[in-house]
């Protein structure tokens, strides 16, 4: 970088980046995260999820978070959703799954079947 | 909850559920009292004198669908074991401050645990609310509010992934200067 025509470009294109991801075309992750998912290890699964996903560049992920939903045993549970596909939950979601699941859904858009508890279609 | 930092998320998700827009958390760790002193204060919709009480219930939730409220009589447990206890401020609309004592040196309390992973955590799913902290440690105090840690033009440019991990790391830097370790301050540490 040497002039500030390229820090303009290099600005330009960071704009144009925001704008695809703040349109609804960005995968969302959403981990739950009350008591019960909070004491099941769910902090440590969303930072292995933001810096597997910041290691491989996939900086286009929205990540959320959501409460108990009744379903305790299986926390940390994670939910993937990518626009136009089946929402994917997966449970005991611990950090080493959760990076897993980051490369295999979210890079490769290949659900990982062994710890999927759920499949809603998106209208669903 | 393992460690006391896992307590503290789940006290702010308790903030975040009572529509706070601002959270401010103050550790402190003060070797010749022999106190570990975690406070969090919030501007959320608070509790009047009967729901204060039953707050503590562990069978007592404001959640539709739900038996039991855990997350308070966690606390409680936590800090009573340890030779310390709970003391809750609240009002409706004004707020809630919960202020959570514990016996530093007490065998029986829980490490401190990863704050910084904490904060970096509750931001990613709140990032609108404004959250302050004051870390007094062994070493120094450090202090900060998430809106200055990583500022909104950054939060823009970056986007969420990348301004996450770059809070993380201020964070994770701040407070080692302040002499913050993970399981800091007991009688192992």
């Amino acid at each position: 970088m040497k002039s500030i025509e390229d820090l303009e470009r290099v600005r330009d294109e960071a704009r144009a980046h925001i704008r695809i991801r703040s349109s609804a075309g960005s995968p969302r992750v959403t981990i739950g995260m009350g008591t019960c998912g909070i004491a099941a290890g769910a902090r440590e699964t969303m930072l292995a999820i933001i810096d597997e996903l910041k290691k491989r560049q996939q900086l286009d992920v929205t990540i959320t978070e959501t409460g108990c939903v009744g379903l305790c045993a299986k926390e940390p549970i994670v939910e993937v959703q990518i626009p136009g596909e089946p929402k994917v939950a997966y449970g005991n979601v611990d950090a080493a799954r959760a990076r897993q699941i980051v490369v295999s859904h979210l890079v490769n858009r290949k659900i990982v079947d062994d710890w999927v508890i759920n499949i809603r279609k998106e209208d669903e | 909850m393992v460690d006391i930092s896992l307590h503290l998320l789940d006290l702010m998700q308790n903030s975040a559920r009572a529509q706070a827009t601002r959270i401010d958390v103050r550790v402190s760790e003060d070797k010749e009292k022999d106190t570990l002193t975690i406070s969090i204060e919030d501007d959320g919709k608070g509790m009047d004198e009967d729901e204060k009480r039953l707050a503590l219930d562990p069978f007592y939730t404001t959640r539709k669908g739900k038996k039991v409220g855990l997350g308070l009589p966690f606390v409680v447990q936590a800090a009573r074991m340890s030779g310390g206890d709970v003391k809750i401020e609240s009002a409706p609309v004004s707020g809630t401050k919960v202020e959570i004592t514990f016996s530093l040196s007490h065998i029986d309390r829980q490490p401190l645990g990863d704050i910084p992973a904490t904060l970096v955590a509750f931001m990613a799913g709140n990032p609108e609310i404004e959250l302050s902290l004051r870390y007094t440690g062994p070493a120094g105090v450090f202090s900060t509010v998430s809106h200055r840690l990583v500022c909104e033009e950054e939060r823009e440019t970056l986007g969420q992934i990348a301004w996450l991990s770059l809070a993380e790391k201020r964070l994770r830097a701040g407070l080692a200067g302040a002499g913050f370790r993970p399981d800091g301050g007991g009688v192992i540490g």
